[in-house]
């Protein structure tokens, strides 16, 4: 079965969101859209499942198998839903009922959109879960599965009605790269049993990881478009060439930029530390020393302990045993953690003017001191003036570096600051920080399940997780 | 099944400590009543005009009233431990036999509003929930406030003029079979019916919008069948929740309605008691009524268990 779009449209009152896109999807095809947050690329993906929000304006041509219908109707979608396209949802975790059993998740696909009977569909299910390596998984609720079961369970539940076509929206967004490789083995699998698949993604690795073509959007516009042994090793737009070297393995590594700047003293040290969670250990015997000015990455799997590792040695938690001792004399305001998500550390309701002027307040600084570091972070200043929703993850990342920066750290714990941006902004994020740590002599504690952006950027890396089975 | 045995063994202190402090209350309290307990008891032995001080003090003597409190409470609850609940100081007779009936007529009271509570509420609370803003939602939630707000001795009141308007027959006492609990349980039921609406309203809501029911249609379920597979579910478990709280409600509700609608249970019993001085029989109901809350909750928890898995963990 084939999917086809043809001169996709979608408006807002006043701004045109996605403008020209055709595509077609064909049987043993895999089609990726590549693209920032805001270049329309999701909107696509609404578009050939009929979600988009009703107060945009859609227009164009959406054809499956010998279904044809107008964008504009978008009720006239749903007849695919999970008989032609299977939709993965983003995170599988919440998408699954918490009060039913795997095996019937999967069954109600076999059920109620291929119309057998209870006996078989049980039978079918357990088949498919049995076929993803899941057969023990099969009468768990989702709060007993791994994230990596959740991830197959609910797979096995979007395809179950049969739907030739997958279609899947940032299907590894805040994996790390174990969990990567293996949604990545799931969707080729799809495509390896004669489907075919569109996926969307702001990530280079998965991109080239599933081939096919590859679309590359801009402000709802494609900018360029090909094969992906092409468009991802020799891009011509300029845009693309920007997006593929700001994939982290193309990043220039640290030991190469990193030989100029000598680490100064110890401002943390950690010794003999271990670290407990409902009851198990983490991790144990752990000695860590961060000098000042250095960066150290800290990787290992969801749920190893990386963050419980910052809190303990910002002193915010104690250890299960070990010690953990600051340099003496200086300011526990001096130690400082940076969030993983800045709209959750921001006042909704207050300008991001206020916000940081409380923040100079607090720590007895002249607010152009944060004028100063806005302008060397590269923020513009107009956006002070705005509310934490009103700027992008970047940029509000950037202004939440300089109201840490503010406190004068010594040391500062970044907890995946960069997870949730675009390559590109990622990119300009990390250099600019470590830009500023450097200088500023700032030892820098870098958390992140991005194994190779931790290989480029730290000079030194501690891996967690060995001690769990 | 780990879980199961923790959550009876909760329940189980939790009922031994409920009733050490009730009897502990009611014993202060029946203490603190204004007039002398002897007196108020003579009078209700022998009725107001034929009381003297020699009656009175008779009474003192028969029933040990003259020996210090801290005896008396000792005396009550050595005996309470033994599973004897005491004679009533009035009538002279057990007060477990007097209790006995009266628990009966309250559990039908209760059983029968929480029954309308449960049927009227959930019903009315998905139907709301189903159209969020629309009529049904607009107009339900109304009447839940209304009903939520105005006490049930004014439901009860207006029912009964009602009642007496159009079938010129006032309902109270338990003369008519299940007729005549139909009003005291309607009272009782449907403030109990209100919340609920309210809550399973807002369950609805919340599993409609929530990422497995959109989920759901995304793998080719139409809404009735994701609605049918995926709500009810997820909707009871506020509601169940809820209910657990709301018992006390219920509870507290019985003893004002049992008054209102001279329905021989436990809450009349309670209030007879209160002003008669009869310390034995409040510390019997009130134990009564605080255990029955206990059992009600221990019910809940293992509703709750047996309707969301994550608590079985």
């Amino acid at each position: 079965m084939t999917l086809t779009i043809e001169n996709l449209r979608i408006a807002a009152a006043g701004a045109v969101l996605v403008r020209d896109v055709s595509l077609t999807l064909e049987p043993y095809r895999t089609v990726t859209i590549l693209g920032e947050t805001g270049s329309g690329k999701t909107l696509v993906a609404e578009a050939a499942m009929g979600t988009v929000a009703p107060e945009l304006a859609v227009s164009g041509r959406i054809a499956d198998g010998g279904e044809i219908s107008d964008a504009a109707d978008q009720g006239a979608r749903r007849g695919a839903w999970g008989r032609r396209i299977a939709m993965l949802p983003q995170e599988p975790w919440v998408s699954l009922d918490p009060t039913m059993r795997s095996l019937a998740q999967v069954a109600e696909g076999h059920r109620f959109v291929r119309g057998l009977g209870p006996g078989p569909a049980r039978r079918q299910a357990r088949a498919d879960l049995a076929s993803l390596n899941l057969a023990a998984g099969d009468d768990r609720y989702p709060h007993q599965l791994s994230g990596g079961m959740a991830q197959r369970v609910a797979f096995a539940s979007a395809r179950a009605g049969g739907a030739p076509i997958t279609l899947a929206d940032e299907p590894t967004k805040g994996l790390d790269a174990t969990m990567r490789d293996a949604v990545v083995a799931l969707l080729r699998k799809a495509v390896e049993e004669g489907g075919s698949l569109l996926c969307i993604t702001h990530d280079i690795a998965v991109a080239k990881a599933l081939g096919g073509e590859i679309i590359v959007m801009l402000k709802g516009e494609i900018v360029e478009r090909g094969d992906a042994d092409t468009v991802l090793v020799a891009p011509s737009h300029p845009y693309t060439r920007r997006l593929v070297a700001a994939a982290p393995e193309n990043w220039p590594t640290a030991t190469a930029t990193a030989t100029a700047s000598v680490p100064g003293d110890v401002v943390l040290e950690g010794t003999e530390l271990a670290v407990s969670r409902n009851g198990r250990r983490l991790f144990s015997d752990l000695d860590l020393a961060v000098r000042a000015g250095e960066w150290i990455g800290v990787t290992g799997p969801s749920g190893c302990g990386k963050t419980t590792l910052g809190n303990v040695l910002l002193g915010l938690m104690p250890p299960a045993s070990g010690r953990v001792r600051r340099r003496a004399g200086v300011a526990s305001t001096r130690f400082q953690k940076l969030y993983q998500d800045p709209v959750a550390t921001f006042s909704r309701h207050v300008s991001l003017r206020t916000a940081l002027a409380e923040t100079t307040a607090r720590h007895r600084v002249s607010f152009d001191d944060v004028m100063t570091l806005l302008e060397r972070l590269r923020v513009p200043v107009a956006l002070l003036d705005r509310r934490p929703d009103q700027v992008s993850g970047g940029e509000l990342q950037r202004v939440s570096l300089a109201r840490v920066l503010v406190a004068k750290p010594i040391f500062l714990f970044a907890d995946e600051p960069t997870s949730r941006l675009d390559p590109i902004t990622q990119q300009e994020t990390m250099d600019v920080m470590r830009e500023v740590t450097r200088e500023r002599g700032c030892g820098t504690l870098l958390v992140t399940h991005d194994r190779t952006m931790a290989e480029r950027i730290t000079e030194r890396r501690i891996t967690l997780g060995s001690d769990l089975a | 099944m780990g879980r199961l045995v923790a959550i009876l063994g909760q329940r189980l202190v939790q009922a031994v400590t409920v009733a050490f402090v009730v009897s502990l209350l009611c014993f202060a309290l029946a203490q603190l009543l204004p007039g002398d307990q002897a007196l108020q008891i003579a009078q209700r032995r022998y009725g107001d005009d034929r009381v003297t001080t020699a009656a009175a003090e008779a009474v003192r003597a028969e029933l040990g009233l003259e020996r210090p409190l801290a005896l008396q409470l000792i005396d009550w609850m050595g005996r309470t431990v033994s599973g004897d609940l005491g004679r009533s100081l009035v009538s002279g007779a057990p007060v477990w036999e007097e209790i006995r009936d009266q628990l009966g007529a309250t559990l039908a009271l209760a059983g029968a509003a929480l029954g309308l509570a449960l049927l009227l509420g959930p019903v009315f609370g998905a139907l709301a929930g189903l159209r969020p803003g629309g009529l049904a939602d607009r107009a339900g939630m109304a009447a839940a406030a209304a009903f939520r707000a105005v006490p049930n001795f004014v439901v009860g009141l207006l029912l009964m003029v009602g009642c007496t308007v159009l079938f010129g027959w006032l309902p109270v006492g338990d003369s008519r079979g299940w007729l005549s609990l139909l009003l005291p349980a309607l009272t009782l039921g449907l403030g109990l019916a209100a919340t609920s609406a309210r809550i399973a309203r807002d369950g609805v809501v919340a599993a409609l919008r929530s990422p497995f029911f959109a989920f759901a249609r995304m793998k080719g379920l139409s809404r009735a069948e994701a609605i049918l597979r995926h709500v009810p579910r997820n909707a009871a478990v506020p509601l169940i929740a809820y209910l657990a709280v709301s018992f006390a409600f219920l509870i507290e509700g019985v003893v004002v309605v049992e008054e209102i609608f001279a329905w021989p249970g436990i809450g009349h019993a309670l209030t007879h008691a209160i002003e008669g001085r009869d310390v034995p029989m409040i510390q019997g109901t009130a134990l009564m009524l605080s255990l029955l809350l206990v059992l009600l909750n221990a019910l809940t928890d293992l509703a709750l268990l047996l309707v969301d898995p994550r608590r079985r963990a």
